[in-house]
């Protein structure tokens, strides 16, 4: 090659080689605005500043100097040069590209927050409404509790009420009574027929005054005086409350007869009130013929069904409800005697032993009592 | 039944604590109808009736009685300090004493038995029936039973 055109080609690549380096550092340098990262571009600036500086001596030298032309160093300078430019150019995309990253990482980050500031929000409402809720339960369960205390001490004062008033009623009742009919007694026919009749009514009132008193009495009596509940062979009661029935059940003819009956959990001396009052009911309401009464029991899930029919003067469907409310009477006084309580008598007892009291019946088909006991074992 | 003649025939004192009007006149009612003659006096309260078994003020003159029906429901005194105090003391505790009162009780009847009441009897409700009791006393404590001499 002419070494002139050689020197030329040398110059020429060399310049370029300077002016791409130089461009590379000023690209640089001002990448550190875009990055903020200074010391590394500062750095790297100055390397390509050092580099574009000894290529413009070496350029010097070659066009002032005595250096020969390296065609393949100064062509290996401008590859250098030109990978340099682009490597520094490529890297404001790559940073605007992660910036845009973090950026919407940012942005998905604030909307997440505001998200969870607003859940937040929602729990603490719902919360707060939750306790709100919750201390009004408490409160109400509370007011429940006062008032079924305050119905459990009023009930319990109105049974002592009713039991002290019974008792203290009977004293001069007997007196009433006793000496209406002492009057009777000495004076019936001795004065007119209307002092007999007066006398009369004074003693059948007396009188009934004190069944009245006494049924009260035992009415009251169920809740005051009960006993606690123990193991009652059932067939033992049945038996007492015959006994206890003897004159009447032999007056009236009356036939009775039962299945084993089970022992039941039960206060003794109400269980015999009970079987007593349910079969006296049986004997007296009874139709045209003797009194036949049947009673049996059968179990039904946690409870013993008892079972007492008979073939009297029945009760109509629509008063069989009502004859278990206290002093309700289905006849008048001259038809059938009776003070009302003695069905008032069975329901309370039964329900004290947290049973129920039925009956399934037609006028002038007789009538079946049910009444259920929970607990107990087999006959 | 043995029933005991009295030697000489003279009626009975019976002594009524009970401050009853009422009861003690079907007592004295139902006494008319009894067997053996008696004569039944009452006192209202337990004062008047330590007065009279002591013979004391206005009872200076009367006759010691035979038998004695005591309720328990008194004023002032009530019957079982009357009861006590009578089987305290070692002139009237012989005199037998039977509580005639309406209560049932049990503690009732236990503490004036463990008073040494001689026998206890509630007051029947039913007129016939304390015409029957107060019959009933009278036929075994006048009757039946031998008293002790006066």
């Amino acid at each position: 090659m002419d070494a002139n055109l050689a020197k030329i080609l040398s110059a020429l690549l060399q310049c370029t080689a300077v002016a791409l380096q130089f461009t590379a550092a000023y690209c640089a340098f001002r990448l550190i605005r875009v990055t903020a990262k200074t010391a590394s571009w500062v750095l790297i600036s100055v390397a390509l500043c050092v580099m574009a500086v000894r290529r413009a001596v070496s350029l010097g030298r070659l066009l002032w100097g005595d250096s020969p032309p390296d065609l393949w160093d100064d062509a290996i300078a401008v590859v250098i040069s030109v990978l340099m430019i682009a490597g520094v150019l490529a890297i404001p995309p790559l940073f605007a590209t992660i910036r845009q990253a973090s950026e919407a990482l940012r942005r998905h980050r604030d909307e997440l927050e505001v998200q969870v500031a607003e859940r937040t929000e929602e729990l603490r409402e719902t919360n707060a409404r939750l306790s709100v809720e919750l201390e009004e339960k408490r409160r109400a369960e509370m007011q429940l509790a006062q008032y079924a205390r305050e119905l459990a001490s009023s009930n319990k004062e109105l049974e002592e009420f009713a039991y002290v008033a019974s008792h203290d009623l009977q004293e001069p009742l007997r007196m009433v009574a006793s000496f209406t009919q002492l009057l009777a007694k000495r004076y019936q026919g001795k004065l007119d027929a209307d002092a007999d009749e007066f006398i009369g009514f004074a003693v059948d009132g007396a009188r009934r005054m004190q069944q009245l008193i006494n049924d009260l009495l035992a009415f009251s009596r169920v809740g005051t005086r009960g006993k606690p509940f123990a193991p009652t062979d059932c067939n033992v009661v049945l038996e007492y409350a015959l006994a206890n029935l003897g004159p009447a059940l032999e007056e009236s003819g009356a036939v009775v007869s039962h299945d084993p009956l089970p022992t039941v959990p039960a206060d003794e001396v109400q269980l015999l009130q009970l079987f007593q009052n349910l079969m006296a009911n049986a004997i007296k309401f009874h139709g045209p013929g003797p009194p036949r009464i049947q009673i049996s029991a059968a179990r039904q899930g946690p409870d013993w069904v008892f079972t007492i029919r008979d073939n009297g003067i029945g009760i109509a469907p629509g008063h069989q409800e009502r004859i278990f409310n206290i002093f309700q009477r289905l006849h008048t006084r001259a038809e059938y005697p009776g003070t009302g309580l003695g069905l008032a008598l069975c329901k309370k007892i039964v329900e004290r032993h947290r049973g129920r009291i039925w009956v399934e019946s037609e006028t002038g088909k007789g009538s079946t009592f049910y009444f259920s006991i929970p607990g107990g074992k087999e006959p | 039944m043995i029933r005991n003649r009295r030697e000489n025939c003279r009626p009975i004192e019976i002594l009524m604590v009970e401050d009853n009007p009422g009861d003690v006149r079907l007592t004295l009612e139902a006494l008319k109808e009894g067997k053996v003659r008696n004569n039944l006096y009452a006192v209202a309260d337990g004062e008047e009736a330590l007065d009279y078994l002591h013979r004391r003020g206005k009872y200076a003159d009367v006759t010691r009685p035979d038998l004695i029906l005591l309720d328990l429901n008194l004023p002032k005194k009530t019957g079982r300090e009357v009861l006590a105090d009578i089987k305290e003391d070692p002139d009237l505790r012989r005199i037998p004493v039977v509580i005639l009162t309406v209560s049932k009780a049990e503690q009732d009847i236990l503490k004036s038995y463990n008073l040494h009441a001689n026998c206890y009897i509630t007051k029947p409700v039913d007129l016939e029936q304390f015409i029957e009791v107060v019959k009933s006393i009278e036929d075994f404590w006048l009757t039946v039973v031998m008293l002790p001499p006066r």
